[in-house]
């Protein structure tokens, strides 16, 4: 008995409410839809969106905790992990309006996919918290497992079938590289799990830098990489992207992403302090390839989903400049564009669903004259793709600038350069859509479009969709203009979470900062 | 050296021996069965290899799962699709086996060299202080790994909801307002295609 | 010592040192009479565990007999008591034929890979307080971890044949053995739970101390039920035995054996049936304790405990109650299989899947909550 007292005193369970509510809300939706059956689907997303609104709201009541470690160090709650999960929460808040009208139109059944979601979203949130080789692994596994699950949702359909099993071989193939990676971290700490431990014993065994540190550091590179698709792990990422689901697309391109940065930076930061020098080195190789290759690729694409694909890769690039700038700017403006690129990127995705719903097609050529028969989603549309271009006054270009400025800042002024060159790159297949919607004339209009049924957003699942949409852009739009506050967040929770602060490179003042955002 | 260390020092040569030799055939061979038989008997040499360092639980839970459940499961796979397939010599194969020889090569030399440079720190804690693997497992589980244990049990159940999904036949439902065509149903909204059965050679196409 | 290595070594300090230090006496090096201890518990556990299996088949032919109002062997030895004997000496002089388009080395590792792990499984039956050949800490847990190398065998021996109904007994074999596996090692986890341990010695104990009362067969009563439902199902005895099931499958994947493989598989199959019930006896009708706890006697005869003449009759009694607690389930399981019909295979893996796994998982909480409320009747 006074062994299990004695553990539950020290465990401070209290900072993985949010995710007791997640998993609260998933019992919850499975076994809502256990008893009422099928009819169950018309109130189930309901409770999946305030399960995890909830969820948020007690992150943002942990904010500044005293003591941030929970369960004997193996989860940790600092604001840095609040941030990153509140992230991460969101996503899929955004993402199930858009998966309501998808699923129910395809015929499969909602409520096991909204639970698959929500586990997906559950092992994000634990990743970017775990401080501990097992939990990171467990959780990893678990958003992982989800998303495979999440790809090969239609299983009737070959495409379906062939991204999920393409990405399931990648996969476990990267989770086999990463784990080996870990597991030699674990022998030389000396058989320590706990990431702080283990940046704290190994400088004493292996004095200094040693190949084995170098060889794990690369493998965990790789598991990490793969997540955050990263050239050159990002061989999957356009078959993925075009045979699954597409709101699948959406969560794997935020959620499951910025749950790979979360990951980055706490095992980059604690772990391999030591090699720092190396990390930053091989991030900066990626980040090169990630923004030339995704751009350049994205350019040619005829097909919606892939090209957003290769965008979703490009722009992981740009995030990861703010990574190798390794400051308190750096990190911030990450968090900051992440959270930025949260609301644009699903806003695309949503009317990139709208359009497939109605015309079922994903053919950018498809895409011509638009405007005429539908300048809603048109605009929706228009506004996202051009913030994902960094075109201002909307909120991608204060993302884009401040993460540039980050790198200027810490002395990157060639990768800044390939970033700003690139991104203007980019800015050319975003306004080809946007072309293509807008500028051709009623007799150039595409088939489907011709053939576009009647707008109607009172059809069972549609009014939710409309609203995600009509937040995302409003997000987008005025989220650049009015950013004072979430620029106070991102710097707020880089400056008070302790690992940052002993890793940063360069000290800056925090009042530096402010006047940078007020600039903006 | 007395008894006790000979037999522990021969009988972890003979498992390394085995383990290797079976893993090489699970690769090498051309015959799928052989090599899902075979993987079983590296799953065993590495318990053996577990009995030797004083691992008994995890040796025995090693049998009971991978050999037990994951090995059987393979061999369920392979003999009920059964597809004898006799592929076609490609041009040049050599140059890829000998490619990828030369890959795996170096990757071991980088990673041996590793094993033997690295001045590992090896846990100074005699494994016979241990006297109950189990109690001290459990205590671990209840302590340190409690959250990971915990979260394995979410992982699982969603695993298990998600493989039930993937197998079962899905009955197309009635009261859906249709719009399209069942046959549209089940796949991807948009670019609607032919339905396949489930199981079929997929990717034909692309 | 590598503790271990005491899965083949053997724990009993008294046996090992005893008979190391007879034979030191005799002159021979320390490390010589270790050298020759080594393999005498395994022949000893071999030896045992066939004549177990040989008395089981002789009493399946003289009960089947009786169920059916026949007389069974009779001429060879005294009652048909050598039966087995000769089946043995004729199944080892056959000629040994393997199809020609049979896969030689797998249709030979198969029947092997099945009676390997079920002799090893012996090694964890005790049959007094230190008539054990291993007392590893993770003891009956060996068992049901060896017990699922069986079905690869099966599988082996079923493919190797190159013939569909061998391949169908092998695939029915597995899938069988897979399912009743999970109900099988949850019931005996709810009888782990109990003893707070995993030891077979340490279970035994826990159901001595009050004779026949204290034994588990009163403390779970739905485990019991599923234990034994699950057991016959692994030894693929009927009302269970589908993937030998003559009039769909001809015998299953050992249709195409003959001689000495049919013999191991037949061995195998009694052999199964013999650890699971002494097992049976061990988890639920207190291992070697005798209805009335031999200590009380003991003292009621007015015999001190500690008299020299008394702890042979103690191992003695403990054996045969063991033995004859065992041979009461095999006795059971045969009237089993001459009175029940066969099950169809859906209905076993839906009694399997849906029955026999959320009772037994029901059986587990009920326990485990019995233990946290009542601690002193649930350990």
């Amino acid at each position: 008995m006074d062994f299990s007292s004695n553990i539950a005193a020290q465990l401070n369970a209290g900072i993985i409410l949010p995710e007791g509510i997640v998993i609260l809300t998933l019992m919850v939706i499975l076994v809502g839809d256990l008893i009422v059956g099928r009819n169950s689907a018309r109130w189930l997303p309901y409770v999946a969106i305030a399960g995890l609104l909830t969820s948020i709201v007690a992150l943002y009541f942990q904010w500044d905790t005293p003591d941030p470690d929970a369960f004997l160090g193996a989860f940790s709650g600092d604001n840095l992990s609040i941030v990153f999960r509140g992230i991460i929460a969101l996503s899929t808040a955004v993402t199930i309006p858009m998966t309501i009208r998808y699923i129910q139109q395809s015929g499969t059944s909602l409520a096991e996919f909204i639970g698959i979601m929500l586990t997906a979203t559950l092992g994000g949130m634990f990743l970017s918290g775990a401080n501990e080789l097992v939990m990171i692994f467990i959780s990893l596994e678990m958003l992982s497992i989800s998303s495979y699950l999440m790809t090969g949702y239609m299983k009737r359909d070959p495409r379906s079938n062939e991204a999920a099993l393409k990405y399931l071989l990648i996969g476990a193939s990267s989770s086999a590289i990463f784990l080996y990676g870990v597991s030699l971290l674990y022998g030389l700490s000396g058989g320590e799990t706990n990431l702080n431990a283990i940046a704290a014993t190994i400088p004493d065994v292996t004095g200094g830098q040693s190949l084995g540190l170098a060889i794990a550091l690369v493998f965990v590179i790789a598991g990490i990489a793969f997540k955050i698709s990263a050239v050159p792990f990002h061989q999957w990422t356009p078959d993925v992207y075009e045979g699954s689901p597409t709101p699948v697309v959406a969560f794997l391109s935020v959620g499951s992403k910025a749950a790979g940065f979360a990951l980055a930076i706490r095992m980059l930061v604690t772990a391999f302090a030591l090699v720092s020098e190396q990390w930053h080195f091989i991030f900066t190789a990626l980040a090169i390839l990630s923004m030339v290759l995704g751009n350049v690729v994205a350019l040619a694409q005829t097909s919606m989903k892939r090209m957003l694909a290769y965008s979703s890769i490009a722009q992981a690039g740009f995030v990861m400049i703010g990574l190798i700038a390794g400051t308190d700017a750096g990190y911030s403006s990450m968090i900051f564009y992440l959270l930025v690129y949260l609301f644009m990127n699903l806003g695309a995705f949503t009317c990139v669903i709208l359009f497939a719903l109605r015309t079922g097609t994903d053919q950018i050529s498809e895409y011509a004259g638009l405007y005429h028969k539908d300048p809603a989603i048109t605009l929706c549309l228009s506004i996202c793709l051009l913030s994902l271009g960094g075109i201002p006054p909307l909120a991608g270009f204060f993302g884009k600038i401040y993460l540039f400025w980050a790198g200027w800042q810490a002395g990157m002024y060639g990768l800044v350069l390939l970033g700003l060159v690139t991104s203007v790159v980019s800015i050319y297949y975003y306004i080809r859509v946007v072309k293509m919607m807008v500028v051709k004339e009623p007799q150039e209009m595409s088939e489907s479009v011709k053939n576009y049924p009647e707008i109607n957003w009172t059809l069972p699942g549609m009014r939710p969709m409309q609203v995600g949409l009509i937040i995302s852009v409003i997000a987008t739009s005025l989220a650049g203009i009015l950013s004072n506050p979430l620029f106070t967040l991102t710097t707020d929770s880089v400056t008070s979470t302790p690992i940052l602060q002993s890793a940063a490179v360069v000290q800056e003042l925090p009042t530096d900062q402010m006047e940078i955002s007020d600039n903006f | 050296m007395n008894l006790a260390e000979g037999v522990q020092l021969v009988s972890g040569g003979i498992l390394a021996v085995m383990m290797i030799v079976t893993a090489l055939g699970v690769v090498l061979l051309s015959n799928i069965v052989y090599s899902a038989f075979l993987l079983g008997g590296v799953f065993i040499s590495i318990s053996g290899l577990y009995i030797l360092l004083n691992a008994d639980f995890v040796a025995a839970a090693q049998i009971l799962i991978y050999v037990g459940a994951v090995n059987v499961l393979i061999l369920f796979a392979i003999m009920l699709v059964n597809k004898r397939e006799d592929f076609k010599e490609i041009p040049g194969r050599w140059i890829r086996n000998a490619s990828t020889g030369v890959v795996c090569a170096g990757l071991f030399a980088l990673l041996g060299t590793m094993v033997l440079v690295t001045p590992w720190s090896v846990d100074s804690t005699s494994p016979a202080v241990i006297e109950n693997t189990i109690v001290e497992i459990g205590k671990h589980f209840f302590s340190d790994f409690l959250l990971p244990f915990e979260l394995a049990s979410v992982l699982l159940l969603m695993a298990m909801v998600g493989a039930i999904i993937l197998a079962r036949r899905d009955l197309i439902p009635e009261s859906m307002p249709r719009q399209e065509t069942i046959s549209t149903s089940l796949t991807l909204p948009e670019r609607p295609r032919e339905l396949t059965s489930i199981g079929a050679t997929s990717g034909e196409e692309n | 010592m590598n503790t271990i290595l005491l899965l083949t070594i053997g724990k009993e300090i008294d046996f090992q040192e005893s008979f190391v230090r007879i034979l030191t006496d005799w002159g021979l090096t320390a490390g010589v009479a270790k050298a020759i201890w080594l393999p005498i518990p395994m022949i000893l556990v071999i030896v045992l565990a066939t004549l177990l299996a040989l008395v089981a088949t002789w009493l399946e032919r003289k009960i089947s007999a009786a169920a059916q109002q026949r007389i069974g062997p009779e001429y060879i030895g005294p009652q048909g008591i050598l039966v087995p004997v000769a089946d043995v000496v004729k199944l080892v002089f056959k000629e040994t034929t393997v199809p020609r388009q049979a896969d030689h080395l797998l249709f030979t590792l198969g029947p092997i890979l099945v009676i390997v792990p079920i002799f090893l499984s012996f090694l964890i039956i005790p049959f007094g307080q230190q008539l054990i050949i291993s007392n590893i800490g993770i003891g009956i847990f060996l068992w049901i971890a060896l017990s699922s190398i069986v079905p690869i065998g099966a599988l082996m021996a079923g493919y190797a044949s190159n013939n569909k109904y061998s391949l169908l007994g092998g695939l029915r074999s597995a899938a069988q053995s897979i399912s009743y596996e999970v109900p099988l090692a949850l019931s005996v986890l709810a009888v782990v739970m109990m003893s707070d341990s995993l030891s077979t010695i340490d279970i035994v104990a826990q159901q001595s101390s009050q004779g026949i009362l204290s034994w588990n067969i009163w403390r779970q009563p739905i485990g019991v039920v599923i234990f034994w439902i699950a057991a016959l199902a692994e030894a693929e005895r009927l009302p269970f035995d589908l993937p030998e099931a003559e009039e769909e499958l001809v015998a299953g994947y050992q249709t195409e054996y003959g001689g000495i493989r049919f013999m191991l598989f037949y061995a195998s199959s009694y052999l199964n049936l013999v650890l699971s019930s002494l097992i049976f006896a061990i988890l639920y009708l207190g291992g070697w304790s005798f209805p009335l706890p031999v200590e009380l006697l003991a003292s009621w005869l007015g015999v001190s405990d500690t008299a020299v003449w008394l702890q042979p009759i103690v191992f003695s009694v403990g054996m045969i109650a063991t033995l004859f607690k065992a041979y009461l389930m095999i006795f059971v399981a045969i009237l089993l299989r001459w009175t029940v019909p066969r099950v169809r295979i859906d209905q076993l893996l839906n009694l399997g899947w849906k029955f026999l796994l959320p009772i037994s998982l029901l059986n587990l909480l009920l326990t485990a909550l019995f233990k946290l409320m009542v601690p002193i009747l649930f350990g």
